[in-house]
């Protein structure tokens, strides 16, 4: 299998990309959008393992850990765990509003944005827009949708998570 | 630019992503822990966000036995590793009175230096009977000998340039000199893979500072052009002046610098060039003056080069060498030459020695067998790990060649399986590299003979095939050629 049977592997080239700050460099290498797909669906996966629960209600679950964890990492979170390289510049930052050097409508923020939409439309769709599954999606999708706006950036909100 | 199967992208990731999954799980549980016993002093804020060691904690302390390394012998192209043991996972390594003898892929050895050599130890020996182990005294007071004179001298004449400045330490070239030559009102165009040094020699600076992606001279211009017309922040007032700092080896990536083409936009927008020769200097090049002479750039063009003793040389310390007014105005603003202590003589006797060894003034031509040898070596190794299948970073001529890991547990595996071989190499990971491209860099000396690089070359195929790490299909030997027979 592999190189001596002749079929060889598909290669994906990564360049150093100009983003510096070591908290959001990853995100710009290949393969980022397939393993956070990826894991969302292993995730999906996992939680119908787990419980004997209906798709649709494994995709409910799936979407509010989603929000539950993007919002935390993205949103809430500050500063980067690598600070002793750029002493304390992103301190004040959520995740994202580092990403991408600030710069707002990239791809990578279009795909962010896009995830918790698709999302909240599977979730919805395969629990037949039943209640209270359907509040709690709507609500998900809005704060997250939200939140990623280009008019949000740096914005907060009646000063909430407003210091370090 | 690094070339990777898709597969080998995704499972780095998600390794990645589970390592960083249970490390905030495991703070998630201490801060609960801790949330009960929290003898919080009111009012006052927390001098340590616990974000800022969560990588050391949580993922470096892991595999640390495979980072810092003590060794016991100098670094010469066999050494001795002291062996380290840990009862607790890492978290502490404790050392114990046993060596191994290893091959030596891990210093910057590059001409051969580091040990003990026929010409220069006997003259730092002497000079350390005249002069003394340390100045214990600035540039400017007492710390200023014939030696050090000597050496700014020789350096100037080795690369070219008017006039040179020493400085006790390395780091110290970059962080200290760039706030001195730029300030507010400035730009600064730095490469994004510059070595922290001049990252923070950059911020100290006080300047405005963009990044151009690795090697591009084209997007080089393109930030120059947009820098330009847009002038200084908020009052789009013209820069005072432009420095785009370069390096001319990488060492995580042992590539060289386009260095004719980065000159060429420099000259073209009229902005300064500084260049980083930490690596190159002595490495690279006819006669080791580094990569202007290899790639056929006048030391004139760049305005002002920096360079360091720590790795041809076998020293310590570092200089910047430009026009005669410039290192006047070091001499007299620099906070290390005017507040530093200065370099020690011995020290600088070797680098001294060194340096006529490479120039041929030592009455030999070991310095061109040297150079000859480190070339020779470093080509033939790159070429060998190519045609095993190993993905490897760098040009032809550069002695730094890093071999592709990828998912971080292949990073302790490699590098303690080597280990086990008797080959010592430095393995690099987040957040010194970016976080998909983990590697174990290797690094050629002069002092390395052919056999010791055939016999790393066969222990670094077996691991390679042992762990995974061949990601290309390998080279089919030629009939004809004993030698691959041999290595295959």
């Amino acid at each position: 299998m592999g190189r001596r049977a002749g079929s060889y592997p598909y290669y994906v080239e990564a360049a150093p990309p100009v983003d510096v700050n070591k908290n959001t460099e990853w995100f710009m290498y290949p393969g980022v959008w397939t393993t956070y797909i990826l894991l969302l669906f292993f995730a999906w996966l996992l939680v119908l393992s787990v419980s004997a629960c209906s798709p649709g209600i494994a995709w409910t679950v799936v979407n509010l850990a989603h929000f539950a964890i993007t919002y935390h990492f993205f949103h809430w979170k500050k500063g980067t765990p690598f600070a002793a390289d750029d002493q304390g510049i992103y301190n004040r930052l959520t995740w994202w509003e580092q990403i991408d050097n600030g710069q707002q409508l990239t791809r990578n923020r279009k795909f962010l944005t896009v995830v918790p939409v698709v999302l909240y439309l599977i979730a919805s769709h395969l629990t037949d827009y039943k209640q209270p599954m359907l509040f709690l999606n709507t609500i998900a999708v809005l704060v997250l949708v939200v939140a990623k706006l280009p008019n949000m950036h740096k914005v907060r909100i009646f000063g909430i998570n407003a210091d370090i | 630019m690094v070339r990777l199967p898709y597969t080998t992208a995704l499972t780095t990731l998600f390794s990645y992503g589970l390592l960083f999954a249970f490390g905030q799980l495991r703070d998630f549980f201490r801060k609960l822990i801790d949330w009960f016993k929290a003898k919080n002093v009111k009012g006052y804020a927390p001098i340590c966000l616990g974000l800022e060691d969560f990588y050391v904690r949580r993922l470096y302390l892991r595999i640390q036995d495979c980072f810092g390394r003590p060794i016991a012998s100098a670094p010469d192209a066999w050494f001795d590793v002291v062996e380290r043991y840990s009862n607790d996972s890492n978290k502490t390594l404790k050392r114990t009175s046993n060596t191994t003898r290893c091959l030596n892929l891990g210093s910057y050895n590059y001409l051969g230096f580091a040990a003990a050599d026929e010409y220069c130890t006997p003259l730092v020996i002497e000079s350390l009977k005249k002069y003394s182990p340390s100045t214990c005294s600035v540039r400017v007071d007492g710390g200023t000998t014939k030696l050090h004179t000597e050496l700014e001298e020789l350096v100037a004449r080795f690369v070219g340039k008017p006039a040179a400045i020493l400085f006790g330490m390395g780091y110290v070239t970059n962080s200290a000199i760039i706030p001195c030559l730029v300030g507010k009102g400035g730009l600064i165009i730095s490469d994004s893979l510059n070595h922290n040094s001049i990252v923070n020699g950059a911020r100290g600076s006080g300047a405005t500072v963009r990044v151009f992606q690795h090697n591009s001279p084209a997007h080089l211009e393109e930030v120059l052009r947009e820098q330009i017309a847009g002038g200084q922040p908020r009052t789009h007032r013209p820069w005072k002046k432009i420095i785009v700092i370069v390096e001319g080896i990488y060492s995580m990536e042992g590539e060289l610098c386009k260095l004719p083409e980065i000159i060429a936009v420099c000259k073209k927008y009229k902005a300064y060039t500084y260049l980083d020769e930490a690596h190159s200097i002595g490495a690279v090049g006819q006669s080791g003056r580094g990569v202007c002479e290899l790639l056929g750039v006048d030391p004139a063009d760049v305005d002002i080069m920096m360079g360091t003793f720590t790795k041809s040389f076998g020293s310590c310390g570092g200089y910047i060498a430009a026009s005669k007014e410039i290192i006047q105005h070091l001499k007299l603003s620099c906070p290390a030459h005017i507040y530093a202590t200065s370099m020690s003589p011995p020290a600088v006797q070797q680098v001294i020695s060194a340096i006529k060894v490479i120039l041929g003034e030592d009455g030999s031509n070991r310095g061109a067998q040297k150079l000859a040898r480190i070339r020779e070596n470093s080509n033939f190794f790159r070429s060998e790990l190519k045609k095993m299948g190993f993905e490897v970073l760098g040009d032809n001529d550069s002695p730094v060649m890093p071999i592709m890991l990828y998912n971080p547990a292949k990073i302790p595996a490699f590098s303690r399986e080597c280990l086990r071989q008797k080959v010592a190499v430095v393995t690099v990971a987040f957040p010194a590299t970016p976080l998909l491209l983990a590697r174990a860099r290797i690094c050629i000396s002069a002092s390395h003979t052919r056999e010791d690089l055939i016999k790393a070359l066969d222990v670094i195929s077996r691991v390679g095939d042992l762990v995974g790490i061949k990601y290309f299909p390998a080279e089919p030997p030629k009939i004809a050629e004993a030698d691959h027979d041999k290595l295959e």
